[in-house]
This record gives structure tokens, C-alpha cells and sequence, in this order.
């Protein structure tokens, strides 16, 4: 009868190499701080027989939700009978070495801790799941009860005291190895190097410290094996009702026969955001050239900067609302994180309502002196409200639709469409303002088109392009009709009703947005 | 970043299990508050899990704050699980805050099964249950006593108490899971059960599931991987593609019912190439018996055995099993060599699969062990032991003498031969008017959805005449408990004591359950009279619970009863369970007085501390301990090297070495079976081949008819007791129906869709499942989910079950319609409200007939089904059963029984096993 203690050769290798011990745990044995660590787990897939034991335990000793999971099995199946072979994957945070959600995180509650945990600070968190939209792996959800999200955080509350985390504990096969590996000597190091092992989506190029012993490339690779409406002993969760588009490529006789659900976080706030956001930036763009474009009197002097002013509140309204912690988003300017495009945006859409506030109140009390001038800023602080979400969304290493390089130029498009459109109500005979609004709205719909239309350089941009075509709101084919409405009915209007292209090019644009937002979140990660 | 001190990298190396010492106050940061460091103080009690039957070992973590019990993990001290555990260990926390669970002694209100219950005392239903006991000995009705147990969960506990009444009542579940696989080993061995020494195999052939699920999963599932990643081919052969199998070298899915002949044509190869180890076949089979019985006027040579053998397995070659089976003969030639290769380090293992679904299943148990005994790999390192070598189970003080009458409700005498008690059949016993049952106490035992025929079973407990008093003894709501006068909370896996040991390895070991609440509580000075002072609301145990009522049937002593529950420590006094444990522990257990004091405890403490005993390291051939002097005084040797004494052969000679040998009549392995001969079944004399009730001959593919495999068991749960397990139930809630893509196409049939599956006796309609993993022309549904309840808020765990309403269409019809699915409702427990799942799978078994093999007395769970669409007034998990055709499926199987009485007019062979064992003049008719 034994305690089954794993080996303390690493101690005693990290002091042979001099580095510095200090303390000692539980059992006395001295506290290593090593110049760089990097926890990881090895599932060893020649061993695991998919019990779910590491799923169970994680939801005992974290008191995960029903419907969440921190690390759950997925089945998938290869060939035909007799000739088949059902394969496990426990899929969990892979710990990455270069975390976007870290990155992303505006409040700095995701850490890459020294030992290269990547831990959550529940308590930091306002809810944004931009991390979940960062995470490539579908390793993050919300809890909707704190309303801040959760992952596996390798147990780092029982590896501070010295103890395995739970799954590695009762896993009945010890297919689970926890370790460190920058360690070149620990267990899980000699397993990785020693064997041929694989982490999932390697090409997102996040560093994942999880690594795959002797599973198939298919239960690693998402999206790639056929995935039936229900599971061989559960009912599919019905988080992405959408159907498996026809035309993505299966690999032949490969089946998912038991997953997990993710839900799509970002809904139409988010559609509506990249809309209002547009209308803003767009008619400050337009701004400095006002007279040109035909706005005269009380056009001229107020619409772009009351129009600014509502469309940039709404927007920061759109963008609080949608937090699972609302009251919170203070905390964006208290504990900012820098490299994150959310704090980075947020400081743009600051900048622009201090802007936009200071004309008009400049306007009102009469003092024209450096007005006009002033209005010109508004023309790199619209671009910047249309374009930083470019930057936003290309941190979104989950979503890589969302990362394209033409999002910038296309967003940007948007917003003068929506700008012109905005104004056209005031100069309803200008010649140039259409002329705006054609380019504008041709751009934007050739991009719009190019989504479906051009080569995606990834899996996961194929099929959320996929995606686009199959998503439906109530009768509405959001992405067509988001183009035909959009983009064809506007062109034709602002030729005849030029005062009124606002309608079908809003319409239009909220809903391309809308299958814009969820087709990047549709294709599965895991 | 706040709360994080991330600086401080103090996790080199690891430990998996906080360190012995610190058991008592155990520091660990609150999950919930992290990486804000809050510390929780926890006293780590260790007890025994409770879902399955391997009795794998728990750690409870018991907050000292709030005094509850926070999580479980494994016990390192565990020689069987080795502190691991699967998904069911660490799920025992669902079901120990179960908001639905069942906290308080009820009563029923109003007739049977309207399901209106009150609360009630313990005092009150002691006292109700005693004074009807106490009657049923007086009035010397000693069999209308009865206590049916599906999970024992303690070894022998039970048999104590019914013998100290002198009542014959012990039924069980056994004939519903095992009872083939008993019958198939007992004849070889006189063991009835296998215990694989996987760890140490050099190849393993299981007709099982040991990845997923069975006796005993975890541990099991440990060592199978453990010598995979060694090296050992695994071989599966399973109708469906099991987890296990996918996890094999080799996975054969034979048509249904034909694995004997499968197996045979293995052996055909290892006859025929001379695999097989002769020196251990001359030794130890009973090679002269069948000689004489099967070639009169062979000269009785070795040599000629095994010319004979190789004539009488002649029909089975490989070519002649695979076009009986459906598989390659050339993957049965490889398998058979794989097993040669393999020599005495064969493990192999049948419990349920195959053997619990035909008729004729006991030859497929004896045809894997006929692969056993050809290679020599009996008890060997490696090979495949006996239960009887693994298992420990220790004496409590003052054992009752047997009872003095049978009861043939229990063992009737059309199955003399049967494994064990015919308890699928005591309705129809009941219904043709065997008998009565004064006072029915149902034990983790679900009947009325487990059973075949389940409304046979709705009607017997429905009716006061045939069961005058039922008390359902559970920890959770069943279809069963609906219908019982009386539903009494029983423990989970913490909250009572057991004492278990199991076959998991070739060692011995023990394993001790505890209500941690109160060992807890003691530790820090409170007391308690009764366990359930200490547990969840009056949460009880049934070991305190039978002293109680033992004590009430008997107050003065006179029955003779109350000496039993009287303290071996303080005379005349009642026994406390402390007292008895302790007991046990200091006066059965070889080696743990010993241990206890090396570590400066008592047997007891040291017991409460660790929570299981290694009581040996190693058992291996017990067939070859030697016999004692005083056994050998007065005995001969044969000429077959048997060593007799009064007429009774009690041992082999083995060179010089005299031998114990095994427990069979000749002390030999048992090829040939004198008491099959003798008890009505000479063709059946030898491992054979019996073709299944489901045979393939009997079905018409083009018209849908086909075999239905309605037992395989999934990783997550395990029968009808987990469904009070949320975090279970959402990794597995529904039991479509498997079948092949081709099969579903020519009966029109998509994934998805509904498909009316018709029984002998009813039908259900359930969804399809196509799929890859299962041989075209036969189908296949797990066995644990489709669970029911007639009431909103009680009959079984709402995030498991459907409403169903219950109506009788004709009389004897019955169809049951589910009304609501699983959704989301509001309780103490958050998650109810974010339960996603709406299916739960559809009820099966209750459209079964009876199918009990006319031998084991198993029923034989394949059924022959037609499947099609639904019908157009069909609905989801719709269930229908015509009762009046049960009754006639069930006279038609008692018909193909050869009854009692065998030879010397006994009721039963002396020498087989029998559930809490009466006098043997009772055996005589």
C-alpha cells in the first residue's frame, strides 16, 4: 500500500542546476523558482478510455455549472464497420504560451502567471467574453450566475499548495500528466519529447501547452469530422442550431458522437455596435467637408456633431449593456490593459464624444474661433471609431473571419456608407455626397461579397464564410439579404430618393453585421 | 495583479494526495473564491464508493466550518482503485445534495401507488415492521419474509440478520445480471465467479466492457491499460462498439448469441495445433470422467482424452464458427494464437454481455473458461483467478446457525440448477398463487423498471394480499419506491457503514464505508446513538437499522434473535455498529491488528483513518495450497491422482504435493459435468454450443425482424441509481437506438427518426442512432436511462426522468405516455434551472417478457423485435405492454425447465452456491 507521490527528482535537478530554491512545501521538500516554467498536461490518448472521470472531478472540485465544462471527452468515430474506431480527446485550456486571451482581456483578469498557468481573476472580471471570442480552443464560458468567465486554471489554487489538480488525481488510467514543461527532465517533458505528440490547431500559432499522445488528427481538428443533430447517449446541446453547410468538406466516414455545446456570446448588440459606431465616425469623417457636400445652416453647424453625439452614446450604451457585468465597465479605466484593442477602443470612443461634445458646445455658445479647424480632427477620430474594432477583432484569435486584413478598409467603407447615408437626409440633391455613398456602398459590398466569394487561408475562415450563407433571422437570409437590401436597394434609392437610402442602408448593414458577428463564432473550435 | 501571487512558483514537484499526516486539518484554498486565497480547513475522512459494485475507495473532504462535506476523491490506501476512481466516484457529491433526495421516513397515504405520502418516525416504522416480523416467526411463516436486494454493497451483512430470524428471504438481482456467468464458472471450478489478473496477462480476451463499465470498471480498467501500455494484445468481442473495444487489438462482433461457437472455434485451434498445456490439462480436468461417460471403451490414456476431445470439437473449426458468427475464421485462427502465445497469462473475463442475454448464455462463461483451462492459466500470474482467491470476507462475531426451511418463491423447484434466487419470476409466482409475502423490503432494488415484465411486478405490489407490508429501503426515488407503503432514506456512499471486499485483483483487500458526518462529528467530541443524527435530514443506514429491528422482533430474548445484536463487549447490552466493526476488525482480520498497531491505532481507528486494508499482496493458485494432516488422515489416493476421504474426493495429488484443489465435487476442473449428467441434462454434459433464442434462423431481415441487444452500460452511469446524479445525467440522458447505416436504409429509417420497436409483449418507440458501430440486422439500446415518474415532484430525480401518464387501454394493457420531458425547474440547487437536456431515453425492459434460461434461471435480456417506423399515433417514448401475453411467455419458458427433485431427491446439487445457505435437510423434498 502506497501514497503515490510523484517524483521529486525535478528539486533536486533544478538545485544541480543552481537555481534558486526557497521555502518548502507540504512534505518539506524545498519550493523551486525556476527562471522560466511553463505548466502543460500530456493526455495520453493510448491510455484514456474516455470515462469522464476528468470532467466529473473538475465540476466537484470547481463547482462548474451544469451546461459549462473546464475540461470535457469528445467522441468521434472513423470508418466503417468492422473496421472502425471510436476515439476520445479531453479538450481543456491549452495555457498558451503567447495567450490572446490575455491579450485581449481589458481588465487584466486572464494572467499568464510566472509558472505559465493562465489564471482567471473572477473578481476583475466585467463580463466583456472578449476572451472568449480570443480563445481558440473553446475553453472559456461565462458563468452566468457570477457573470464573469471561467476555464480550467490547471487548478491553480490546489498547485500553489503542492497538489496535482483534480483530473490528473482521479484520472483511472494516469492518462493525464501535469508538469512542467520547460523542465527538460520532468515526467511530461521525456513523454513529449520521446513520443509523437500533437496539440490542437497548432496553425493559430498560440503556443498550446497541452499536447496529444496517440488520438487521431480528426477528433483534434475541429469541425472536420460529420456532426449528427444527436450524440450516441445524449442529446445535442442546441447552442449553434445552424446546419453543417452543405458545401464544407467532411472528412469521409468520420462522425463527432458526443460533445459539449458553446454558445455564440456576441449577438446583435455587437451587430448593432459596428452599425451605430459607423453612423458616427462616418458622419464626423464627412464633417470637415460639409459645405462641400451641401449641408447648409443648421445642417451645416449641428447635424455631424449631434448626429456624432447620439450615434458614439449609443454606442458606448450598446457596448456596456452587452457586459455580464455592466456596472462594472468602469474598471476598463481602473485596471486597463493597454495591449487590449477594447481599452485601446475605448479610448478612441472617448476621445471622439470629448470631441464631438466640445464642438457643439463651442457651437452653442457662439464661439466659432478654431471651430472649423477643430472639426477637422474629426476625421482621424472617425476613421479610428470605424477602424479600431479591425484591430479589436484580429485579436480575436478564435474568429478567424474576423481577422482578415480587409476588415479595415471594409469597416471604414461602412462607416462613410453610413455617414453619407446619415447626411443625405440634409443634402438630399448632392451630387458628391451620392457619389460617397456609391463608392462607399459598392465597397462595401464588394467586400461583403468577397467573403463568400474569395479563398479563406484557413479551416476556420472557410467555414465561418460558410456559415454566412446559412444563417437565418426569423424569414431573413441575413447575409443575402443584408447585400441585396444593403447594397442593391440602396444604390438604385439614392439615385431616385437620395432622403431616404438611410432606411435600406442601415437595414442592410445591421443585418449583413448581424450574420457578419455570428457566422465568426458558428465554426467549432473544439 | 491583485490576488495572484504568481511570483511564488511553489509547485515543484507535485503530490496527488495531501499527506497522510495532515488528514485531520487539511488547508486547501477555496476553488469558489480563487485567486482570492481563502482557506478552508477540511477533515479527510475516507469511505467507500457506492454506485457500482466494485466498492472503489473515497475520500470525503468534510468542511470543518460548516460541518458539510465538500467533494470526494479517491483513497490512496486502496489496493483496488489505488485512489483513482471514474466519473461515478466524484459525482457521489450530486448525490448527497440531490435537492430531490428523499430525507425523512415516509408513509404511504391512500391506496398503493397514488403516490401521496406523509412524513413518519423511525420509531413508528420499526415498530410496524418488528411487530409483523415477529408474527410471520411465531406463526412459523418463515418464508413470507423477504428482503430483495439489487445492490448488496456489503459482503454477508445481511445473511447474518435473516439467518438470526431463521427466516429463508434473501433475494436478489442476480438473475437479471449474472447469473449464466455463474453457472458457466461453477461448473468448471466450483467458483462462480472469474477474477482476471489483467495486470499480468500476456493477452486479455473479455467478453465485456472492463474499459467502461462491469465488475469492477475502475480497477479493472487500471490494469487492462496497465498491460496494454506493456505490451498485451487485448482482444473485445462485444455485438456493439464499446468504448473497450475501441480500445482493443481485436474487436469481434458476432452475431448475437453465437460467441460460444466463436469461442469453441478458438479452442478448435488450440486443440488442433497443440497449444494448449498438457501437463496442467492431465493434472487438474476430470479428462478420465469424460472418457467414461462420453467413449465407453476408450482406453483411459491421456493420450486418448485428447484424441477424443479433438473428435468432439471437431465441428468447431474456425471456418465452421465464422459462418456461424459472422466473423473472419482467420482473425479466430490469430486470436487462438494470440492465446497460445500467451500460455498461463490468459486473462479473461465474462460477466453480463453475451451470457446475460441468450438462452444457453452458462455454456459461453464455459466455453471462455474451457480457452482458460486449455492454456493452464487457472489462478496463474496472469491468468484468470477465482473469486473465491481475491476476495476476503471477514466473520462477524457470533454467526447464526442456517435456517431451517426453503422458500420456493425463492429457489422453486423447476430450476434446481438456477444462479440464484428466480427473482424475476415472484410476481408470476405470486400471481399463480405460490404464496404470500408478509412483509417485502426492497433494497436499492428497482424492480418495476429494471426487471423484465415490469408491470407484472406494478401488479403484485399493488396488491395487499400477495404483498401484505413493502418498505422500499433507498437513498432515492424509483418506479419501485412509487408503489411501496413505506419509503425509508437509506445512505449514500458516505453517510453509512458497509464493509466490502471484491475480486478486483489477484490479492485480497477490504474496504470500510463510513458515515463521515458523524466519524467526523465524534472526532470532534458530539455523539451520536444512530447514524442518522449525524446524516442529512433522518438520512439512516441499515446496519443500525437492522440491530434496531432485530432488537424489536425479539425485546426479551426468547425468539433467540437478540442474542445476535448483543455486544460482544458489554453482556446483555444492545450492540452498537461501532461495536460490531470492531469486532470484525480485531478478531477477522489477519494482518490488521498488526498494522493498526504499528501506526499506534486500534483496528477500528486504524480502519476510520485509512479506510481500507491490503489483506494480502498476492493470491495466486489457491488450487494448490496444501491440504492439512488432519484433512489428510484417513484419506486415499486414486489412480486419477484424486485424493479421497469417506467417499469424497477433498484434494489432488500434484507430484508430492497433496493439494486442495478446487471446489467442485472431483477437486478438478470439470470438463466433463457429472452434475449436469445427473440433474436432467446429459447433452449439456460438455462446454457446448446453445443456439440462442435469438438465432438468426428465426428472423426475416426484409420484414424488420431482429435481434435486440438492450443491455450494453455506458461509462457514466450505472442502472437506476445514478439518475440522482446531475453531473452524470448531463453527459448521458438518452438510449437511441443503434443501428447499422444499411440496416436503417432498407427499413427506410434515418438518424433521428422514430422507430416502433414491437416485443413479444408490447412495444416502444424510440429514436434512431445510425451508426457505424454495430453489425448490420441487429440492434442495440443502453440499458440505464428511459427513467419514469407518475407524479411532478417525486417517483424519480426530475433531471432524469419524464412524466409519463399510465394508462390501461384494455384490461391487462397498459400504455404509458410521456406527458412532459426533462426541463429546467426551480430548486435549492442552481443548476436545476440550466438543465438543457429534454430526452432522458425511453423504458425498455418493461415491455420484456420473462425469458429465464431453463438452467441458470437467467433472464435472457435479447429480444426478438420487429423494428419500423412510427406509427402515425405514436409519440416519443411512448411504452406499451399487453400483461395477459406475459403470463403465457412466462408458462412457456417454465415449460422448457428439468425440475427438481435430482439425484437423492435434493431440491439443488449440495455442492452449488446458494444465497444465505439453509440446513441441508432442507434440500431434501
Amino acid at each position: 500500500m502506497s501514497v503515490f507521490l510523484v517524483s521529486q527528482f525535478p528539486v533536486f535537478h533544478a538545485q544541480a542546476l543552481g537555481k534558486t530554491i526557497q521555502g518548502s512545501n507540504l512534505s518539506g521538500i524545498p519550493y523551486a523558482t525556476l527562471p522560466t516554467m511553463q505548466y502543460g498536461f500530456l493526455i495520453d490518448h493510448d491510455r484514456c478510455i474516455g470515462c469522464h472521470a476528468c470532467t466529473v472531478a473538475c465540476k466537484a472540485e470547481n463547482d462548474v455549472p451544469v451546461g459549462d465544462f473546464r475540461t470535457w471527452v469528445k467522441y468521434t468515430e472513423e470508418g466503417k464497420f468492422p473496421d472502425i474506431k471510436r476515439n476520445f480527446a479531453v479538450l481543456r485550456c491549452n495555457h498558451c504560451t503567447d495567450a490572446p486571451c490575455v491579450t485581449i482581456c481589458p481588465v487584466n483578469a486572464l494572467e499568464k502567471r510566472k509558472d505559465g498557468i493562465v489564471d482567471i481573476d473572477r473578481d476583475a472580471c466585467i463580463g466583456c467574453r472578449a476572451c472568449m471570442q480570443a480563445c481558440p480552443y473553446d475553453a472559456i464560458y461565462l458563468n452566468e450566475d457570477l457573470g464573469a468567465v471561467e476555464k480550467c486554471h490547471f487548478c491553480a489554487h490546489r498547485v500553489e499548495q503542492g497538489i496535482e489538480p483534480a483530473c490528473v488525481v482521479v484520472c483511472p488510467e494516469t492518462a493525464i500528466i501535469a508538469g512542467d514543461l520547460d523542465d527538460p527532465e520532468s515526467k511530461i517533458s521525456l513523454l513529449v519529447m520521446n513520443n509523437t505528440t500533437q496539440v490542437r490547431r497548432p496553425e493559430q500559432g498560440t503556443g498550446p501547452n497541452v499536447h496529444y499522445k496517440g488520438t487521431s488528427e480528426i477528433a483534434l481538428k475541429p469541425g472536420s469530422a460529420a456532426r449528427p443533430e444527436m450524440y450516441l447517449w445524449s442529446d445535442r446541446p442546441n447552442d449553434k442550431p445552424e446546419p453543417w453547410p452543405d458545401d464544407l468538406p467532411l472528412a469521409p466516414d468520420a462522425r463527432t458522437v458526443l460533445d459539449i455545446g458553446h454558445k455564440v456570446e456576441w449577438g446583435w448588440p455587437v451587430a448593432m455596435y459596428l452599425v451605430t459606431k459607423g453612423i458616427a465616425g462616418g458622419v464626423m469623417m464627412l464633417a470637415p467637408f460639409a459645405a462641400a457636400l451641401g449641408l447648409t445652416e443648421f445642417a451645416h453647424d449641428y447635424v455631424p456633431e449631434l448626429f456624432g453625439l447620439l450615434f458614439i452614446l449609443l454606442t458606448n450604451f450598446l457596448l456596456v449593456e452587452d457586459l455580464a457585468r455592466p456596472m462594472r465597465f468602469y474598471r476598463m479605466l481602473t485596471r486597463p490593459n493597454w495591449k487590449s484593442w477594447l481599452v485601446k477602443g475605448g479610448i478612441i470612443l472617448t476621445l471622439f464624444s470629448v470631441l464631438v461634445t466640445a464642438l457643439l458646445v463651442m457651437r452653442f455658445s457662439g464661439s466659432e474661433t478654431g471651430l472649423s479647424s477643430l472639426r477637422w480632427l474629426g476625421l482621424p477620430l472617425g476613421v479610428a471609431v470605424a477602424g479600431y474594432t479591425a484591430f479589436l477583432f484580429a485579436q480575436c484569435k478564435g474568429r478567424d473571419l474576423w481577422e482578415s486584413k480587409l476588415l479595415l478598409p471594409h469597416l471604414i467603407m461602412q462607416s462613410l456608407m453610413c455617414g453619407s447615408a446619415s447626411l443625405l437626409p440634409f443634402a438630399p440633391g448632392n451630387t458628391a455626397l451620392q457619389l460617397i455613398f456609391i463608392f462607399s456602398t459598392s465597397g462595401h459590398g464588394l467586400f461583403a461579397l468577397s467573403e463568400v466569394l474569395r479563398r479563406h487561408s484557413t479551416d476556420n475562415a472557410r467555414q465561418a464564410a460558410a456559415f454566412l450563407r446559412v444563417i437565418r433571422l426569423g424569414p431573413l437570409a441575413p447575409y443575402r439579404d443584408g447585400i441585396i437590401i444593403g447594397v442593391g436597394v440602396s444604390l438604385i434609392m439614392v439615385v431616385f430618393f437620395p432622403a431616404f437610402v438611410c432606411v435600406p442602408a442601415l437595414i442592410g448593414l445591421y443585418l449583413y453585421e448581424h450574420a457578419f458577428i455570428r457566422a465568426g463564432q458558428l465554426p467549432p473550435l473544439s | 495583479m491583485t490576488g495572484i501571487d504568481s511570483n511564488k512558483m511553489t509547485t515543484v514537484p507535485l503530490e496527488t494526495f495531501p499527506p497522510m499526516e495532515k488528514w485531520d486539518d487539511w488547508m486547501e484554498y477555496d476553488s469558489a473564491a480563487w485567486p482570492r486565497k481563502v482557506e478552508k480547513r477540511y477533515m479527510l475522512i475516507p469511505t467507500t464508493c457506492f454506485n457500482c459494485e466494485a466498492a472503489c475507495g473515497l475520500v470525503a473532504y468534510v468542511d470543518k466550518e460548516t460541518m458539510e462535506i465538500r467533494k470526494l476523491e479517491g483513497n490512496p490506501h486502496h489496493a483496488g482503485s489505488r485512489g483513482k476512481n471514474c466519473a461515478k466516484g466524484p459525482a457521489t457529491i450530486n448525490q448527497i445534495n440531490d435537492p430531490e433526495r428523499i430525507l425523512y421516513p415516509l408513509k404511504r397515504v391512500g391506496p398503493r401507488g397514488v403516490g401521496k405520502f406523509e412524513r413518519t418516525t423511525w420509531d413508528e416504522v420499526l415498530d410496524t415492521f418488528a411487530a409483523k416480523i415477529r408474527l410471520a416467526i411465531i406463526e412459523d411463516r418463515k418464508t413470507e419474509v423477504m428482503y430483495h436486494v439489487g445492490r448488496p454493497g456489503a459482503d454477508g451483512y445481511m445473511d447474518r440478520v435473516l439467518q438470526s430470524w431463521g427466516v429463508d428471504g434473501h433475494n436478489s438481482h442476480t438473475n437479471v445480471c449474472s447469473s449464466s456467468a455463474r453457472v458457466g464458472y461453477t461448473l468448471w471450478t466450483g467458483a462462480d465467479r472469474p477474477s482476471p489478473d489483467h495486470e499480468h496477462a500476456k493477452f486479455i480476451l473479455m467478453l465485456s466492457a472492463h474499459l467502461e463499465t462491469g465488475h469492477y470498471f475502475n480497477p479493472h480498467a487500471q490494469r487492462i491499460i496497465d498491460a496494454k501500455s506493456k505490451g498485451t494484445k487485448i482482444c473485445t468481442i462485444d455485438v456493439r462498439l464499446s468504448n473497450t473495444a475501441s480500445m482493443s487489438d481485436y474487436w469481434l462482433a458476432p452475431w448475437p448469441g453465437t460467441e460460444s461457437m466463436l469461442l469453441l472455434g478458438m479452442a478448435h485451434v488450440i486443440l488442433e495445433e497443440d497449444l494448449y498445456n498438457r501437463e496442467y490439462l492431465e493434472t487438474w480436468v476430470n479428462w478420465r470422467e469424460f472418457l467414461k461417460a462420453k467413449c465407453p471403451g476408450v482406453e483411459p490414456t491421456f493420450d486418448n482424452f485428447i484424441v477424443e476431445l479433438k473428435k468432439h470439437y471437431a465441428y468447431a473449426t474456425p471456418e465452421a464458427a465464422a459462418e456461424e458468427c459472422g466473423v473472419d475464421a482467420g482473425q479466430i485462427r490469430a486470436i487462438a494464437r494470440e492465446i497460445g502465445k500467451a500460455g498461463t497469462a490468459l486473462s479473461t473475463h465474462i460477466w453480463r454481455n453475451a451470457s446475460a442475454g441468450n438462452l444457453g448464455g452458462w455454456q459461453i462463461a464455459r466455453c471462455l473458461q474451457f480457452l482458460v483451462v486449455l492454456m493452464g492459466a487457472v489462478g496463474t500470474k496472469g491468468g484468470t483467478n477465482l473469486n473465491a482467491s481475491n476476495k476476503f470476507v471477514a466473520a462477524p462475531f457470533m454467526k447464526p446457525p442456517p435456517q431451517q426451511v426453503w422458500s420456493e418463491l425463492l429457489y422453486p423447484r423447476e430450476y434446481p440448477l438456477a444462479y440464484h434466487e428466480m427473482s424475476i419470476l415472484l410476481p408470476h409466482f405470486l400471481e399463480e398463487g405460490r404464496g404470500k409475502i408478509a412483509v417485502y423490503f426492497t433494497r436499492v432494488y428497482n424492480p418495476v423498471w429494471t426487471n423484465p415484465d415490469g408491470m407484472m411486478w406494478e401488479k403484485v405490489l399493488k396488491d395487499e394480499s400477495k404483498i401484505e407490508l413493502h418498505a422500499a429501503l433507498t437513498p432515492v426515488w424509483s418506479e419501485t419506491a412509487q408503489y411501496a407503503d413505506y419509503v425509508l432514506p437509506m445512505g449514500n456512499a458516505a453517510e453509512r457503514h458497509d464493509l466490502m471486499s471484491q475480486e478486483t485483483h489477484s490479492a485480497k483487500w477490504i474496504s470500510f464505508r463510513q458515515p463521515v458526518l458523524r466519524v467526523a462529528k465524534e472526532k470532534l467530541g458530539e455523539k451520536f446513538e444512530f447514524t442518522y443524527e449525524a446524516n442529512p435530514g433522518e438520512v439512516w443506514e441499515e446496519d443500525e437499522f437492522w440491530v434496531e429491528l432485530s432488537w424489536r422482533i425479539d425485546p426479551d430474548g426468547s425468539l433467540g434473535i437478540r442474542k445476535y445484536y448483543e455486544s460482544p463487549y458489554r453482556t446483555g447490552q444492545k450492540i452498537t455498529i461501532e461495536e460490531y466493526y470492531r469486532y470484525i476488525f480485531e478478531n477477522s482480520v489477519p494482518g490488521l491488528p498488526e498494522a493498526a498497531e504499528k501506526v499506534g491505532l486500534s483496528p477500528l481507528q486504524y480502519m476510520r483513518t485509512y479506510g481500507a486494508f491490503l489483506v494480502e499482496e498476492e493470491s495466486y493458485e489457491y488450487h494448490l495450497r496444501p491440504l492439512t494432516d488432519d484433512q489428510l488422515a484417513g484419506s486415499e489416493i486414486r489412480e486419477d491422482g484424486s485424493i479421497v476421504k469417506d467417499g469424497t474426493p477433498i484434494g489432488v495429488k500434484v507430484g508430492d504435493k497433496s493439494c486442495v484443489g478446487f471446489a467442485t465435487p472431483s477437486r478438478k476442473l470439470e470438463l466433463f459435468s457429472p452434475t449436469m449428467q445427473e440433474w436432467g441434462w446429459p447433452e449439456e454434459a460438455l462446454p457446448g454450443y446453445i443456439e440462442s433464442q435469438i438465432h438468426r434462423k428465426h428472423m426475416d431481415l426484409a420484414k424488420g425482424e431482429c435481434v435486440l441487444v438492450p443491455t450494453f452500460r455506458l461509462p457514466t452511469l450505472i442502472h437506476t441509481r445514478s439518475a440522482n446524479a446531475k453531473w452524470l445525467y448531463e453527459l448521458s440522458n438518452s438510449n437511441p437506438v443503434w443501428i447499422h447505416p444499411e440496416f436503417a436504409a432498407s427499413l427506410g429509417i434515418q438518424i433521428g427518426d422514430m422507430m416502433r420497436v414491437s416485443t413479444r409483449i408490447g412495444h416502444f418507440v424510440n429514436k434512431a442512432w445510425v451508426t457505424e458501430g454495430i453489425r448490420p440486422g441487429i440492434i442495440a439500446c443502453s440499458h440505464h436511462l428511459g427513467r419514469w415518474r407518475l407524479f411532478d415532484d417525486h417517483g424519480a430525480d426530475r433531471w432524469a426522468s419524464a412524466k409519463v401518464v399510465r394508462e390501461e387501454t384494455a384490461p391487462g394493457s397498459f400504455l404509458f405516455r410521456r406527458v412532459a420531458d426533462i426541463g429546467p425547474f426551480a430548486s435549492k440547487d442552481p443548476d436545476t434551472k440550466r438543465i438543457w437536456w429534454s430526452d432522458g431515453g425511453v423504458h425498455q425492459n418493461m415491455t420484456f417478457c420473462v425469458q429465464p434460461d431453463p438452467v441458470s434461471g437467467m433472464q435472457c435480456w435479447h429480444q426478438r423485435v420487429k423494428i419500423e417506423p412510427a406509427h402515425s399515433d405514436d409519440q416519443y417514448g411512448d411504452v406499451f405492454v399487453d400483461t395477459t401475453k406475459s403470463m403465457e411467455a412466462y408458462r412457456e419458458w417454465l415449460a422448457m425447465t428439468r425440475p427438481a427433485p435430482g439425484p437423492d431427491g435434493l431440491r439443488r446439487p449440495l455442492w452449488f452456491a446458494r444465497a444465505v445457505k439453509p440446513s441441508p435437510e432442507t434440500y431434501r423434498i
